[in-house]
């Protein structure tokens, strides 16, 4: 439970926004290469992590969790120092007024997104949101200094890293999908106690939240037998519907739906049930918006599971997960894995 | 360039229907590739053969425009839009189809609002007067494009569809000039673009490049009161960073500032939030083409009189010219 506290730690702190993975690509490459025969980064940063299976005919099971985060993005630079910028994934301008964050420039910059103090709101301004357009980060500098450290292009994340709560509980940034890049690892961990026939790939994917991306190269250029996706689902919390959230610490959410394979998510549950693994069951009614919707189409059609850490606070700084899911993930896949039966 | 593009921008090719504008074009690249193929998806593909690096080159060549839904008992055409038709853009504009009719397109003036005018309230009046005399001229799934001038004036050129013939020009006067290189470079006239980069994506599979990039229009942001963007027009073409269907990759925009700074072309950076090139279908294209886009800043895109400046084209052509010149 610790160790897998202080890997969600460590994960949390890394810094990817999506379309600039390369600053965490070969950090998260040396947490594979201790439980992997092969690792390698392809040209789009995907990480991917071979454990070879022990059959002389392996099949192949894919398990993609993506590494990428929400950021933002500088698109101008005002004479007087302060950056413009705009989203990098879905980001509620609401949640990031008054935020620390880092400017990746020619060095790493810390800066504030700046807000008006309430004393100089007119008073029918006070209950409207600020629009993202009218917000700029002060790094404070003024222009020319500001030109010659930042150029229009270089990405900005969120500074929280995660910190500790109470109940094995962990809150901060990128917890979607830091959590389930954990579970790969979990997952890595947990089959080297098994034996396991098929050869398992353990891909961390880019570019998630701009469109799939990383999943649409990782899954033509694997040819899987199954897949497996770790994302995180919404937890619950007061005033969102009880049918789209799920309680943190009750396990790990199985879909359930139209695009996943039917054969694979029942033989999972049964498995859940047998070994006495926590489980939530998350009927998807659509294609899921996970990098699921990808397997399921790639090549001839990879035949997929979704599994999710159930996370509060989802697209905000304050993300939180409980450690006993991404646990109960990570054995719950391992096992599935490590029990496919041939056909 | 500019005759080519008087050609190129008045020539018909609403998306799903480029054959006209597919056939100038070949005519215009014969003679300067060894090879002109077109696949299924009605795609150009021109190459120039070459041992080392598979690189493409993605201008689309259809335009927006719009499609006849239904015509009624008095002559009048309901239409559907190809590709992002803003309405009270198209009030009162001229449209042609391929046959060479013209038709107006008018609104329903009984609205209350004008605000609330919107395609299903508009109509093609092509003359006729009753549906027996307009389906002689028209049938319904017939497509039919905007007409307006093209026009060169004080060093920039206003037209309709230079969105994105305009990149097609850029494409020929490139191959033209014959670029000295190994690399294989894939000069690529891709359909379908403005209805879901579609064309590009079956090329990009058919090619399998190393690496691709797209040239297309992006907007600016110097005009008055329009939204932020930090691209104006004729400060240079501009090197995408992003747009909403793609992230360049790394390596290829860092490759195209080098090479602009290092060969004197200005240039700028382009983060555009409304709107996708090619390059979104190429680099999701068979696990994965690493890609990015050399845009041309325009203004008004989808009006029907969009802008851009020569000198932004010209150094376009010089940039594309220092990358497929320069070893991988």
């Amino acid at each position: 439970m610790n160790e897998c506290r202080d890997l969600l730690k460590k994960l949390g702190s890394m810094k990817a926004v999506a379309g600039r993975e390369n600053m965490a690509a070969e950090k998260i490459a040396d947490l594979f290469r201790e439980y992997c025969d092969e690792v390698k980064i392809d040209r789009f940063f995907n990480v991917i992590g071979l454990k070879k299976g022990q059959s002389k005919n392996p099949g192949n099971v894919l398990v993609t969790a993506h590494y990428d985060e929400i950021g933002l993005i500088v698109t101008g630079i005002e004479d007087s120092g302060f950056l413009r910028f705009a989203a990098v994934g879905g980001v509620d301008p609401k949640a990031i007024a008054a935020m620390e964050v880092t400017v990746h420039g020619k060095e790493e910059l810390f800066g504030v997104i700046g807000t008006k103090p309430p004393h100089l709101i007119p008073p029918e301004d006070k209950s409207k949101a600020v629009k993202m357009e009218d917000m700029l980060i002060d790094i404070g500098y003024d222009g020319e200094k500001a030109r010659e450290l930042v150029s229009i292009g270089d990405m900005v994340s969120f500074k929280n890293p995660p910190q500790e709560l109470l109940n094995n509980r962990v809150a901060g940034k990128s917890m979607d999908n830091r959590s389930g890049v954990a579970t790969l690892i979990e997952i890595l961990k947990e089959l080297k106690k098994l034996k396991h026939d098929d050869n398992v790939y353990v891909v961390a994917t880019v570019q998630e939240e701009l469109g799939l991306i990383g999943a649409f190269c990782a899954t033509y250029n694997i040819k899987a037998d199954l897949g497996i996706v770790i994302d995180v689902c919404h937890g619950d919390m007061p005033d969102a519907p009880s049918d789209e959230t799920f309680p943190l610490g009750k396990g790990v959410a199985v879909a359930v739906g139209p695009i996943l394979s039917r054969k694979d998510t029942k033989a999972i549950i049964k498995l859940a049930k047998s070994e006495n693994i926590p489980y939530q069951i998350d009927p998807e009614t659509a294609d899921t918006g996970t990098e699921a919707a990808v397997h399921s189409v790639a090549r001839e059609g990879i035949p997929v599971v979704l599994l999710s850490i159930p996370s509060k606070y989802m697209h905000t700084t304050v993300e939180m997960v409980q450690i006993d899911d991404i646990i109960s993930a990570g054995r719950l896949a391992a096992r599935y894995i490590a029990g496919r039966v041939k056909e | 360039m500019f005759e080519n593009i008087k050609i190129l921008t008045q020539t018909f090719g609403p998306s799903g229907r480029e054959g006209k504008i597919s056939d100038t074009i070949r005519g215009l690249m014969e003679g300067h590739v060894d090879e002109i193929l077109s696949d299924a998806m009605g795609n150009l593909i021109c190459v120039k053969k070459g041992s080392g690096k598979k690189i493409m080159l993605a201008a689309h060549m259809d335009e927006i425009g719009v499609i006849v839904t239904y015509i009624d008992e008095k002559g009048f055409l309901r239409f559907g839009n190809i590709g992002g038709l803003p309405p009270f853009i198209i009030l009162g504009q001229r449209v042609r189809f391929e046959s060479g009719v013209t038709g107006v397109i008018w609104y329903e003036e009984d609205i209350d609002n004008i605000k609330n005018v919107n395609l299903g309230k508009m109509y093609i009046d092509i003359g006729a007067v009753s549906r027996e005399e307009a389906e002689k001229l028209v049938r319904v799934g017939d497509m039919a494009v905007f007409t307006a001038d093209t026009i060169k004036q004080d060093g920039k050129i206003i037209s309709k569809a230079l969105d994105d013939r305009i990149g097609c020009a850029i494409l020929i006067e490139l191959a033209k000039q014959n670029p000295d290189t190994d690399n294989e470079i894939y000069y690529v006239f891709t359909t379908q673009e403005e209805v879901g980069l579609r064309g590009a994506r079956t090329a990009a599979f058919g090619i399998l490049p190393d690496m691709a990039l797209a040239v297309d229009v992006c907007d600016t942001g110097d005009t008055p009161r329009c939204k932020p963007m930090a691209v104006k027009l004729g400060e240079g073409p501009a090197i995408k960073i992003k747009d909403r269907s793609v992230i360049a990759h790394p390596h290829i925009k860092d490759r195209l500032i080098e090479l602009a700074e290092g060969n004197g072309i200005p240039y700028q950076l382009e983060i555009m939030k409304d709107g996708g090139t090619d390059a979104g279908s190429i680099h999701i294209t068979a696990g994965g083409i690493p890609s990015g886009g050399v845009s041309i800043p325009t203004r008004y895109i989808h009006g029907t009189a969009e802008m851009v400046d020569m000198n932004d084209v010209e150094n376009s052509v010089k940039l594309l010219k220092k990358f497929v010149e320069s070893k991988f």
